[in-house]
């Protein structure tokens, strides 16, 4: 039982380790969530403002950029990061194949167009960053939710249980020797007044028993030979 | 003396017209007002009192930079097509001919649509409405591009263009944009020799001065833009119009301009070219604003002769640049990044 107890415990203060460290990751990832977001605010506005300037220049080519796309050029991998334990997928973008847009714009608005490709790529490598962190956000308040539940669970029903059981035994064990050792002052006293009854009886025919002697028929195997009591 | 006797006989009207068109562009004190303006509604209301009146009455709220720019496109396709009503040969071959530009890239852009098998009737609707013909549906039908140019494009003067300068072969391996610039080339090449050879006369004169610079433009253009990409030096020589001032230096010259400190070199023997380089990194306004001011200022110069057709293709350019800048203009208002809102180039 007190090795329940002691195990309860252990287990608890490494749970309440694991939810702190879960915690201060938490609040990092929450901090870069907020940076990333208003970074995100200007470089869009950004982003609109170079579009605006290459339409400017170059006129409309929004067209013949959408019939242009065949596959997609930035692609997105994940990879697995763990943080004590708990397993967050953190997304990675990379450039597949060379840019097909080239030579958009050549004969006008090139200079442009080239800073808008740099912008909008910078929005897009944002919003990845910003898609991970958000991620690894709600998976970690997950387990956050998860580790404190249990911290909890252990610390106000496991072990005060387990403590109340073993004041229970304790309590239970201390009766059961009070009784035994009522039982046995009982017998003793029993013993004492027995013993002191013959002795009185002895006595008393011992001032008779001048003419009975010794001996007498009184004494025979048959009386009861108070045995000592075994005590366990 | 034979053009002035001669010229208002046929052209008088359509040059009445275009005249009166290019009295209403925006003056710079209009653009001035509509700078101040805090939301588009004040835009609308502003541009109600130039010539533009309420094009934008009917529009539901909220009124967007796209619906703008939309609407005053069709201001100037009505008023160019009405032009064109009025105008006989050989206005309404010139007038033609300035389509093609349009007809170029609406062109292109079916072709790309077609190569990536888009909705045909998504890809009509793009297409600008100053360069329609009349097989555009039929483009949509041809899988690839060949079988569309020999469906459809060698009966549209496009073939001339497609013939000259380009094989089969190349039609399926070039870069898209290195057929449009291609073409580009073709056509400027053709209307040069048909306004200073067929036209002559002031015409020639005017429109020569303007297709140079705009191929010199190209050319410049051309060869900033394909730095570190993956364009030859030969594929490059080969979209250089051969109507500029600069195609006239040897092609030695020309491949050899690596950097801009190269091409910098080559347009400083042209008086009209060197100011466009100066001061590059100082000041404010990019190489495209500069040749964007040099093309207004030179379209401004052709209303002063008379008697010559230079004044339809230079009221259109301006109509353009018009359009280019309230729609800058309007951005800038929405997105709220008023600093940049004087970077338009006003046309008067």
């Amino acid at each position: 039982m007190k090795g329940r107890l002691k195990g309860a415990q252990k287990g608890h203060s490494l749970l309440k380790k694991k939810a702190d460290a879960l915690q201060l990751k938490f609040r990092s990832i929450l901090k870069k969530i907020i940076d990333t977001k208003q970074t995100m605010g200007e470089i869009m506005k950004e982003a609109s403002f170079s579009l605006a300037e290459a339409k400017f220049a170059t006129g409309d080519f929004n067209h013949a950029v959408l019939q242009n796309v065949n596959k997609a050029q930035i692609k997105v991998k994940t990879r697995k990061d763990n943080v004590a334990g708990v397993n967050l997928p953190i997304f990675e973008s990379y450039q597949d194949g060379a840019d097909s847009y080239e030579l958009a714009g050549l004969a006008k608005g090139g200079q442009q167009l080239k800073k808008l490709k740099v912008n909008f790529g910078n929005a897009i490598n944002l919003l990845v960053e910003l898609a991970s962190l958000q991620t690894s956000f709600v998976t970690l308040d997950e387990v956050i939710k998860i580790t404190n539940r249990r911290v909890n669970a252990i610390e106000h029903v496991i072990i005060p249980k387990i403590e109340r059981t073993l004041a229970y035994i304790i309590s239970e064990l201390d009766e059961l020797e009070r009784e035994e050792f009522y039982r046995l002052k009982k017998v003793q006293d029993k013993k004492k007044k027995i013993a002191k009854e013959k002795a009185a009886l002895h006595a008393e025919r011992k001032a008779r028993g001048l003419d009975q002697g010794d001996g007498g028929p009184g004494e025979s195997i048959f009386d009861e030979e108070h045995d000592e009591d075994l005590l366990f | 003396m034979k053009e002035m006797m001669y010229y208002n006989i046929n052209d008088g009207y359509p040059e009445s017209i275009v005249r009166g068109y290019r009295r209403s562009l925006l003056t710079s004190s209009q653009y001035g007002t509509l700078t101040q303006s805090e939301t588009l509604d004040d835009i609308k209301l502003q541009l109600s009192a130039t010539d533009y009146g309420n094009f934008l009455q009917n529009e539901p709220p909220p009124l967007t930079t796209g619906v703008i720019a939309d609407r005053l496109t069709e201001r100037l396709v009505s008023e160019f097509n009405y032009l064109r009503r009025n105008s006989v040969d050989p206005l309404s071959k010139f007038l033609e001919y300035v389509t093609y530009q349009y007809f170029i890239d609406n062109v292109i852009l079916l072709i790309s649509g077609t190569l990536h098998e888009r909705d045909p009737a998504d890809l009509l609707h793009k297409a600008h409405p100053l360069g329609v013909f009349e097989s555009m549906p039929a483009l949509s039908v041809a899988s690839n591009v060949q079988e569309l140019y020999n469906i459809v494009l060698v009966e549209t003067p496009l073939a001339d263009y497609f013939r000259g300068c380009l094989t089969g072969h190349d039609l399926d391996e070039m870069n898209i944009e290195v057929i449009r610039n291609t073409l580009h080339k073709a056509y400027l090449e053709d209307f040069y020799d048909f306004c200073v050879n067929d036209l002559g006369g002031t015409t020639g004169v005017v429109m020569k001065e303007l297709l140079e610079f705009e191929a010199d433009r190209r050319i410049i253009n051309i060869t900033i833009n394909s730095f570190g990409t993956e364009l030859s030096k030969e594929d490059r020589l080969r979209l250089y119009p051969r109507c500029g001032k600069l195609s006239r230096e040897s092609p030695a010259k020309l491949s050899a301009m690596n950097d801009i400190d190269a091409v910098k070199a080559v347009c400083d023997n042209y008086g009209e070219y060197q100011h466009l380089f100066r001061d590059m990194n100082r000041s404010e306004r990019t190489l495209e604003d500069r040749f964007f001011e040099q093309e207004v200022r030179l379209n401004l110069l052709s209303f002063h002769q008379q008697f010559h057709y230079g004044i339809y293709y230079s009221w259109l350019k301006l109509k353009e640049q018009e359009i280019r800048n309230i729609v800058w203009i309007s951005e800038c208002i929405q997105q709220q990044q008023k600093e940049r809102i004087s970077d338009f180039v006003p046309t008067l």
